[in-house]
């Protein structure tokens, strides 16, 4: 046996996620966690969020079967923070941008940090706390800590993003920050990817594509766009702790938040597996011309050689022309003999007999759907909306019954993997 | 089952290419394809009437299917069967949009023609059985619609295994567990040699020929088009910024730009900043009115096309494709540049 194969059964430091169970929510006069319940100072959060390009702003919480609907979400955070001498979440927003994933992290699971309101080019998401439609988001079953804000005048759309980015990431590390001297509900602990196989399982690499098309559609690595950036190997342990940050607010259905990325679906479902091993996530920006989307994919498929994956899941971020970020790294994958998966979810029109994809791959034969994002839905009349007063996307009044194509349901066809929802041929 | 059977002019035996303009006439008893296909189905079911229209008629006259279904009230049927339509275009166009007509009216039908046959992405969710590639395979293919319309007839659902070509309705289901613990099951199996297992089928796209070069420019007309969603300040038409419905025209006689503030693009796309900078990098009207000046080119067609590239279903797509070349070619305008985004 050689000395690098034994180098290579080393165990590379993991990161140890540290459970808090919310079961309750109230705003009330101090921050705090005593038991399951989560009080949160109002004045203190509207001052984390608070910045010169916001003329106001409001929280308020609303929870799992309300007769409650949010409209116009933009980005969704889970409350995370670092225990004694890791380092910081989100590096490059509220901590220094060094490499993150080590030592201990505290999640509030079951809470959310949701910013909802009008931006430019924000495509109005959708999220109900009650009904059928309520299992179609992961809002619709955590305890929502809602941020409305109303911009200042003379601020410009750009600097009102980033400060509602910035404030959110913040206040999502105080309300983890309560939980610093509390007990955990449950002690998890995520190894790092190996480095080579440990045992005789396939060792599969989560490809994750990230959508970069500027401003309000953008996704940050370590504080930065990802665009113009080729495939980089990431430690998914990165993702925990919030090394990836959502700015983009296109497409409600098909939209990965911060969230979602701090949860990252199929490295969760790969870590899960008893039969295969998470190598490790290839995080690639979705360029905007198709030379260089053929590049990044070769790329992307020749780092997986290289890392001597077995196989790779690959996943999108956005509508049509992401498509083909997904076809063409299936196929570059299977090209090179690794066999590949891809999630699309279909864009079959409203009675789902239209062509589902606009780009499939034409080697690649494994995908995935995650739903028919033109099929519509009825969400019934509620008694509170959250994030406006009016649904623009029927010129409507929020709280009132509707109906809306799956594509308006915030992550119902959760590219990353996180929802149910799926196509069947009707019988 | 009362049948009623839609078939072209041509097999109705009333003409050929110079009667593809005619519209559709009813004759109460099986006709052509129809008396075969009556024979096939025995006693149990009759081919109450025969409803033919032309080629040209039925494909390109937007009211032509519920003409059609206005004739085959009259004898009320239960079931209506088109074709076969083999590679046939336009009549394969024509028995899908009856068939899918329909279809929505909650009346059964079915069609056939060949798989290449450019109409079968027109039939919705009705279903369309797979056919020879001309009337010389008449009688295989007649024997397979015959035992589909029998099935059909019984209630029975339209697969694979009876010939079934047009997609299957695809509806919206929540599955045991989510999509990214299917997708490591289906990389498990993929490792395991498995190279069938799917849950989505990727559609087969046309291969568009571009059309040749233009020989003289200096003789043309050109068109400004665009899926950019550039529209007028305010989208006073209400142009969707995704999963668009509609395509917009507006004028362009008598302009020699589109100014930062009059134009807008509401495409949720792509980042809309440059072009609403100025719109001209969404249509090109500062360049094409100098060429026009120059005389690099003939003219400039008075308007320009518009709808939004963003999340817009192929089938929409397609369909407004067809409704601009239709356009531009009355318009007589020989060149197009169309801008994506």
């Amino acid at each position: 046996m050689s000395e690098n194969e034994n180098s290579g059964r080393e165990t590379r430091p993991g990161l140890t996620r540290l459970v808090h169970e919310i079961d309750d929510v109230e705003l009330g006069d101090e921050t705090r966690l005593e038991g399951g319940r989560l009080t949160v100072s109002a004045e203190e959060a509207k001052g984390l969020v608070a910045d010169p390009a916001l003329a106001e702003v409001r929280v308020s919480w609303v929870s799992p079967g309300e007769s409650a609907r949010i409209v116009k979400v933009l980005d969704a955070v889970e409350p995370r923070a670092k225990g004694d001498g890791a380092g910081g979440v989100f590096p490059g927003f509220v901590s220094p941008a060094r490499p993150a994933g080590l030592g201990a992290t505290h999640v509030l699971r079951g809470v959310a940090v949701v910013a909802a309101g009008y931006l430019p080019r924000a495509q109005e998401g959708v999220v109900e706390m009650s009904g059928d439609a309520a299992v179609l988001s992961p809002l619709g079953s955590t305890h929502n800590l809602v941020v409305e804000f109303e911009p200042s005048s003379d601020a410009s759309w750009e600097d009102v993003d980033t400060a509602l980015r910035r404030g959110l990431l913040k206040l999502a590390v105080r309300l983890a920050e309560a939980a610093l001297e509390a007990d955990p509900s449950a002690v998890e602990e995520l190894p790092a990817a190996p480095a080579q196989a440990q045992d005789d399982r396939p060792r599969v690499a989560a490809i994750t594509n990230l959508q970069t098309q500027g401003t309000f559609k953008d996704v940050f690595v370590y504080g930065s766009s990802m665009a113009g950036s080729l495939p980089t190997l990431i430690d998914p342990n990165e993702l925990e702790d919030g090394a990836v940050v959502s700015g983009q607010y296109g497409h409600p259905g098909l939209k990965n938040p911060t969230y979602i990325h701090q949860n990252h679906p199929v490295a969760a479902a790969l870590r899960a597996s008893e039969e295969a091993v998470l190598g490790g996530v290839i995080i690639c920006p979705e360029p905007v011309d198709q030379a260089q989307k053929e590049l990044v994919s070769a790329l992307a498929a020749r780092l997986c050689k290289t890392c001597g994956f077995d196989a790779a899941i690959v996943t999108k971020e956005g509508g049509g022309n992401a498509d083909a970020d997904v076809a063409l790294k299936l196929d570059a994958l299977e090209e090179i003999g690794i066999p590949a998966v891809g999630l699309f979810a279909e864009m079959a029109g409203a009675e789902g007999t239209a062509p589902p994809l606009v780009a499939p791959p034409s080697k690649a034969t494994a995908m995935v759907s995650t739903g028919n994002y033109d099929e519509e839905l009825e969400l019934g009349e509620v008694e509170r909306a959250l994030g406006g007063e009016r649904i623009d996307l029927r010129d409507a009044d929020a709280r009132e019954a509707l109906e809306l194509p799956h594509a308006a349901i915030y992550c119902a066809l959760s590219p990353l993997g996180w929802g149910r929802l799926t196509c069947e041929d009707a019988t | 089952m009362r049948i009623v059977h839609y078939i072209n002019q041509y097999f109705a035996g009333v003409g050929g290419e110079e009667e593809a303009g005619r519209g559709p006439e009813l004759r109460e008893e099986p006709v052509g394809p129809g008396k075969r296909l009556q024979t096939l189905l025995g006693d149990e079911h009759e081919i109450v009437a025969t409803v033919f229209c032309g080629d040209d008629y039925a494909a390109g006259t937007a009211e032509a299917a519920e003409e059609i279904l206005s004739l085959v009230d009259e004898v009320d049927p239960e079931l209506i069967v088109a074709g076969p339509a083999f590679t046939s275009g336009r009549y394969g166009v024509a028995c899908s949009a009856v068939i899918a007509a329909a279809h929505e009216r909650g009346i059964e039908a079915i069609a056939s023609m060949h798989e290449d046959n450019p109409g079968l992405q027109d039939a919705g969710a009705a279903p369309v059985v797979e056919s020879g590639q001309s009337a010389r395979k008449m009688k295989g293919t007649m024997e397979r619609l015959a035992a589909a319309v029998q099935k059909l007839a019984a209630g029975e659902q339209i697969g694979e295994e009876e010939g079934r070509i047009s997609r299957l309705r695809r509806v919206n289901v929540l599955a045991e567990a989510p999509a990214a613990a299917r997708a490591v099951e289906l990389a498990l199996a993929r490792l395991g040699g498995d190279t069938e297992r799917t849950e989505l089928t990727p559609p087969d796209f046309d291969q568009v020929m571009p059309a040749g070069p233009v020989e003289d420019l200096s003789d043309a007309t050109l068109a400004l088009v665009t899926e950019g969603g550039l529209v007028p300040a305010g989208n006073p038409d209400g142009l969707e910024s995704s999963r668009a419905t509609l395509w917009l025209r507006y004028s362009l006689d008598g302009r020699d730009s589109l100014p930062e503030g009059e134009f807008e693009s509401v495409d949720g796309g792509f980042s809309t900043v440059a072009a609403d900078e100025d719109p001209h990098r969404m249509v090109p009207l500062d360049v094409a009115r100098e060429l026009e000046q120059e005389g690099a080119i003939g003219g400039l067609h008075p308007e320009y096309l518009v709808t939004t590239g963003n999340g817009t279903a192929v089938a929409a797509s397609k369909h407004f494709g067809v409704e601009w070349a239709v356009e531009l070619h009355k318009a007589e305008v020989q060149a197009a540049i169309l801008s994506a985004t």
